[in-house]
């Protein structure tokens, strides 16, 4: 239950509101996680006046505010055609309107198309106040532990890489049961992801340069059985949809 | 905190609790068109434009909307008549959404119609596509989403000065007109890709093709698509559901729900929650009598167990009650919550209905208060058991050259109305307990609750406001008692709302049931004989446990009687017994078990066609029931009461096969194996399936509804009824059939429905009943009504005149006037006032009821169009099309509006969903996310198609529309699937890894 609201004009007052808080201090962006009923007390930043919500390209890097919605994003003709894809996946329209992109990652799991896609990106995260950054892939096991009362103020993404996103879900709109994104930069070095499982999207292979994507998918998969979908299952989709992404790199070249 | 925020252009100062969400301000403030459908964002029902952008207010704070523009539904179009006062008329989306049907229950029109308006004072001329991705966030669980699509497209189109299609009384349905071949299918492209495909899937025609029977050609009112009595209210959000009616003083409820699947409640400590400040009441079973009865809304004798307890001292499912809480607010009823202390004594669950049958199973129901109905015997976990012989199945089976057995398997699945279960409870100024309540069984509830509130039935009133969709999960009477029991606790109004996971964990659900099906069939393709063995789950209680599961074997196993002599005399078997577990209770869900029987029954046909090389709808037809053949199950059963026997007067199915084929490309497609193949994508596939099937209309020598009609000044008409319309559209075609008789505009009918101190007795909204029982009452109210106005017609005419006498007979009810044979008028507002007050006075007034001794089936052919990946096993339904004989249509419009939603929920049916519970018994699925209901940017194609018969036994020959788009959805999918892929799924839905594993054991 939200029980203090605060809504700081910059990011220095924002970091000062959560330096040392008096009660659990959340730090909010769009508020769809966040605005859920819960029975625990907390307070709320709400970051849409910090000045968080603006895209930058610098070269081959796009630094994405903050509280950029996942609809600002999606609208940028700039970002990989299959990012759209999975923003487009991740949340209908009304909710894509006011979820944030930070918000998004630090809330989602590993069903989260969006997810799966930015730690193919190896999004990279700025924090608040030490001016750190730290990589998607880092931050996914340990979020509580690393966020406590640090601001992520920009999330970037590389924009000259190719991107492919493949999923297999129920229907067309419904959440993965199996999704897998690889991202291939000029140099060669290319990353594999699985997503549609457990608590956080994963790493199957971050390697120099291609080769044996749909073994590391495989193995990345061996135990990833749940409710929704046999560790046998996944682990064939995950070679099959690393597979198609390739294939979709290799035609997209 | 004090805050300023803007809505609809005006500034408000109010005073917000930090963590008010956007939502609960709004309606605090009287902005009721803003509705509560989930807490998670997904249903979009809470839709607002914040700075012209489509947004939930369910997930944003007020605090957070502080210096946005927030437009809510009550500023977009106001009524075209207002007085004196100049009205600006609805928006043109309004009057789009009026005209094009686009309106069931209206629960997530202000939320639709918000979200069009943002999309098209930005986009003049929107595709298919953008419209659909606007409305992707605003869950519809009765349109289907095409007509929604539809509107938007015609509104566009009129802005833009363009012509759109008119609003005929009848496209006929031929053949030829049809075309038949179909454009290819487009696969995987546009749904999974589906950002940009730029494909019109609905174009701006609203009507359905209907093949028209000539009885009607003559008619002005009943057949024509007229607008929804209601769609006006609705499309500006005005406060007409139950949750919309506020009262001074009203506390809140809230319900603790027992966390474990079987246990002896040993201890309940309540003192820190009722200490809590702002707690009213809190309730345990100690505190209340302990009265045994059923939830089921049916008439009386419940035909099944009475099991039930407000509060009992022993849980049987996650999520049963423990403890209610009345507060005066929501948030403070929620923490009292988790201030009860309960110790639980833990019992051994059972999951399995087979093992709950068992010697030595735990039992769940050994209290004493228990009262048996037919066969039950809780001693042995059994809440029903079903066992009908028709003719001889053993000889049957031994003049078979061939005899198929199989086993399958359907899953409980969730009604998912958009408007959650909701009652609000309070003592009126006489001291009468009244229920304002979102029931589909005001009648029922009354009766039912009357004793478990230690109340007299005259002493309850039962109002039923507008209803945000039921589907059978409010044929149950499962929130009333509990806020009634906090009123009477505590002498105030008190609402209880359930929130979505207590949709999921504390209503009801669909039967699951494993199906055994054995059929005989000669090498020619006959049936010899038929058997079901259907192992129900009905839950932790029995509620609608042996009507559900009769009606599984009783409509989709007298659908194929079988051919030449044995049609005479079919071999019928059907067996179910209907057991309790630790699971939630199951109850009743559209299609009330005739969707579970033909999804065994219609993939059981398709194997056995295939296996015998026959063609699968030949195999079909050649054994399937005709006119003038008695209903097989009619001299067996029913619905626990004496059956009687009954014929088929009308059966339109192989017209509606002929249609259907036509519409899909059936001649064109199946069998065609280049068909089968996706240029440029080897792992795709294409399949087209067909299943036939036959739903029922009311109960026989049960189901009465009744009505009255008075006439006013002006000769418009009072048309007061029990029936429940539930977003169906039953008031209008009610209204239409009443205008139709009255001979004036359905806008003269002012319709009411329903409350139980004011309109006449109806048994409620279910069994595909309304149109046809309720039809009936109203026609006959209006005709003695209009035999009156004939009178008074007469006597008026004969008064002025020396010509020849005219009688009574002689007089035709047309266009508000009375019309004489010599060709002069009266109109019927003269003869009202005549009546009224001139000469002779009297109130002009009907009453009818109406019960009905048959149950004439409606019947259909579904056809289904999918698209199977062979590697992952993920299937894309591309089409449906469905061919329905469902007698005359009274309202093409609403009616078609039926089957386009009711295939829908069928989809969802067939491929996702489901709910699932772990080995504790708790839900996998407690949201609208986990739960995927289909959304309004992934539909397929859909295509409705009308073969009128006229049904004898109603004046307008009308049959049941409502159920039977659920029932042939699934199974044909699976028969696409297989007719794509080669395999089998016999469990539904049918998901991505059982297909890919049939694939991997097919090599």
């Amino acid at each position: 239950m939200i029980v203090e609201y605060y809504r700081p004009k910059d990011v220095s007052e924002t970091l000062e509101i959560i330096k040392n808080p008096k009660i659990k201090m959340v730090l909010m962006g769009g508020g769809t996680a966040i605005n859920r009923f819960s029975s625990e007390s907390f307070a709320v930043v709400d970051l849409q006046d910090a000045g968080l919500n603006s895209l930058h390209e610098k070269g081959r890097i796009l630094e994405i505010g903050a509280t950029v919605t996942l609809q600002t994003l999606y609208e940028n003709d700039n970002i990989p055609l299959n990012l759209k894809t999975s923003i487009y996946r991740e949340r209908a329209q009304n909710l894509r309107q006011v979820a944030t992109v930070a918000g998004t990652l630090v809330s989602s799991n590993g069903r989260s198309p969006f997810a799966t896609a930015m730690l193919a990106l190896d999004a990279a995260l700025s924090l608040k106040p030490d001016d750190e950054t730290i990589s998607l892939g880092d931050l996914f096991p340990l979020r509580e532990e690393i966020l406590g009362s640090k601001l992520i103020t920009k999330v970037a993404i590389p924009l000259n890489v190719q991107l492919a996103y493949e999923y297999v879900a129920r229907t067309p709109a419904d959440i993965p049961i199996v999704c897998a994104s690889v991202a291939k930069w000029p140099s060669g070095r290319t990353r594999v992801v699985l997503g549609g499982f457990g608590d956080a999207p994963i790493l199957a292979l971050d390697g120099p340069e291609s080769g044996g994507e749909e073994i590391s998918a495989a193995d990345a998969y061996r135990h990833a059985g749940d409710d929704w979908a046999s560790a046998e299952y996944r682990q064939e989709m995950a070679k099959i949809l690393v597979n198609r992404c390739l294939s979709k790199l290799e035609i997209s070249k | 905190m004090d805050i300023k925020l803007t809505f609809n252009g005006e500034s408000h100062e109010v005073e917000i609790k930090p963590g008010d969400t956007l939502l609960k301000t709004l309606r605090r403030l009287g902005y009721y068109g803003v509705k509560h459908g989930c807490e998670t964002g997904e249903c979009g029902a809470c839709t607002v434009l914040i700075d012209s952008k489509p947004a939930n207010a369910c997930l944003l704070s007020s605090a957070q909307a502080v210096g946005h523009s927030v437009v809510t539904i009550e500023s977009v179009g106001e009524h075209p008549e207002l007085g004196w006062k100049k009205s600006a008329g609805l928006h043109g989306i309004q009057e789009s959404f009026v005209e094009s049907g686009a309106i069931q229950c209206g629960y997530c029109t202000p939320a639709m119609i918000l979200a069009a308006k943002s999309l098209l004072d930005q986009n003049p001329q929107p595709s298919d596509d953008e419209i659909r991705e606007v409305f992707s966030g605003i869950l519809c669980r009765c349109t289907g989403y095409k007509k929604p699509v539809q509107a938007v497209l015609r509104t566009a189109a009129t802005a833009r000065g363009e012509e759109v299609e008119p609003f005929e009384s009848g496209i006929p349905a031929s053949p030829e007109w049809l075309g038949g071949e179909g454009e290819p299918s487009p696969g995987f492209d546009r749904p999974f890709t589906g950002i940009e495909s730029g494909e019109v899937i609905a174009p701006t025609r609203v009507m359905p093709s209907i093949q028209i029977t000539p009885e009607t050609e003559a008619w002005q009112r009943v057949g024509k698509p007229e607008k929804k009595v209601d769609a006006v209210k609705l499309v500006q959000g005005k406060p007409a559901f139950a949750a919309d009616f506020e009262r001074r003083g009203m506390l809140y409820a809230k319900v603790l729900h027992s966390p474990i699947a079987h246990a002896r409640i040993k201890h309940i400590d309540k003192s820190k929650a009722e200490a809590l400040p702002g707690v009213s009441a809190v309730l345990t079973w100690q505190d209340i009598p302990r009265v045994v009865y059923s939830t089921a809304g049916q008439s009386d004798p419940i035909p099944g167990p009475l099991d039930s307890f407000s509060l009992d001292n022993k849980v049987r499912f996650v999520g049963d009650r423990v403890a209610f809480v009345a507060a005066e607010s929501e948030e403070i009823a929620s923490h009292a919550l988790e201030l009860i202390d309960v110790e639980y004594e833990l019992l051994e669950p059972v999951f399995d209905p087979a093992a709950a049958l068992q010697p030595g199973a735990p039992i769940l129901h050994d209290e004493p208060e228990y009262v048996n109905f037919a066969e039950s015997d809780p001693s042995r976990n059994l809440a029903a058991e079903i066992r009908i012989d028709i003719g001889d199945v053993e000889q049957g089976f031994s003049e078979a050259d061939h005899i198929f057995e199989d086993e399958y398997e359907v899953p409980k699945v969730q009604q998912a109305h958009i408007e959650p279960h909701v009652s609000i409870t309070y003592w009126d100024e006489d001291d009468r307990l009244v229920i304002l309540t979102s029931t589909q069984v005001p009648f029922h509830a009354r009766r039912q609750l009357a004793p478990v509130l230690g109340l007299p039935i005259k002493r309850i009133r039962v109002i039923k406001p507008r209803i945000g969709g039921g589907f059978g999960g409010k044929q149950e009477v499962l929130s009333e008692d509990v806020a009634a029991h906090l009123t009477i606790a505590t002498g105030r109004p008190v609402i209880y709302e359930y929130t979505r996971e207590e949709e999921f964990i504390a209503s009801r659900s669909r039967h699951p049931m494993r199906i055994r099906m054995k059929t005989g069939v000669k090498s020619d393709g006959t049936i010899t004989a038929n058997a079901m063995y259907a192992l129900s789950d009905t839950g932790a209680y029995g509620s609608h446990a042996l009507t559900v599961t009769g009606n599984t074997g009783h409509k989709s196993m007298a659908l194929y009687v079988g051919a030449g002599e044995y049609r005479k005399s079919p071999n019928i078997q059907f067996y179910a017994d209907i057991v309790y577990t630790n699971h939630p209770p199951s109850g009743a869900y559209r299609g009330y078990g005739v969707p579970q029987g033909f999804w065994a029954v219609e993939r059981h046909m398709e194997k056995i066609a295939h296996e015998l090389s026959i063609d699968p709808i030949e195999f079909r037809t050649k054994n399937s029931i005709r006119e003038g053949e008695m209903q097989p199950f009619s001299t067996a059963w029913s619905e626990g009461r004496e059956p009687r026997p009954e014929t088929i007067e009308t059966c339109g199915l192989d017209e509606c096969v002929l249609q259907g084929k036509a519409a899909i490309g059936w001649d064109q497609k199946f069998g065609n194996s280049d068909w089968h193949q996706v240029p440029g994508k080897l792992h795709l596939r294409r399949g087209i399936g067909v299943a036939l099937v036959m739903q029922g209309t009311a109960i026989p020598y049960l189901d009465m509804g009744g009505a009255s009609i008075k006439m006013n000044d002006d000769a418009s008409f009072n048309l007061l009824v029990g029936a429940t319309d539930l977003g169906t559209g039953s008031d209008t075609v009610l209204a239409q059939m009443a205008a139709e008789i009255l001979g004036v505009k359905v806008e003269d009918i002012i319709i009411y429905s329903s409350d139980t101190d004011f309109t006449p007795f109806d048994k409620g909204a279910y069994a595909s009943s309304t149109t046809y029982i309720s039809g009936a009452a109203v026609i006959k109210a209006s005709e003695e009504a209009a035999n009156r106005i004939r009178v008074r017609a007469a006597s008026m005419f004969n008064e002025n005149s020396e010509g020849s006498e005219i009688t009574v007979d002689d007089i035709r009810l047309v266009d508000s006037k009375a019309l004489a044979p010599d060709g002069r008028s009266i109109p019927l507002s003269e003869i009202a006032l005549d009546t009224l007050h001139h000469k002779d006075q009297e109130q002009i007034m009907g009453i009818g009821s109406f019960m009905s001794k048959v149950a004439p089936p409606p019947f259909a052919a579904q056809f289904a169009e999918v698209t199977v990946d062979v590697e992952t096993g993920q299937v894309v339904v591309d089409k449906l099309v469905m061919a329905v004989d469902s007698g005359v249509i009274v309202n093409p419009i609403t009616a078609s509006g039926q089957i386009e939603g009711g295939m829908t929920q069928a989809l969802g049916y067939a491929v996702c969903e489901e709910m699932v519970y772990d080995s504790e018994g708790r839900a996998r699925e407690t949201n609208l996310q986990d739960y995927h209901i289909f959304q309004a940017h992934e539909m397929p194609e859909l295509t409705t198609i009308f073969v009128e018969t006229f049904e004898p036994s109603h004046p307008f020959g009308v049959k049941a529309v409502a159920e039977i788009p659920m029932d042939g959805v699934a199974p044909a999918v699976g028969n696409a699937v297989f007719d794509a892929v080669g395999v089998n799924v016999d469990a539904n839905p049918i998901t991505p890894e059982k297909v890919w594993r049939e694939l991997m054991k097919s090599g």
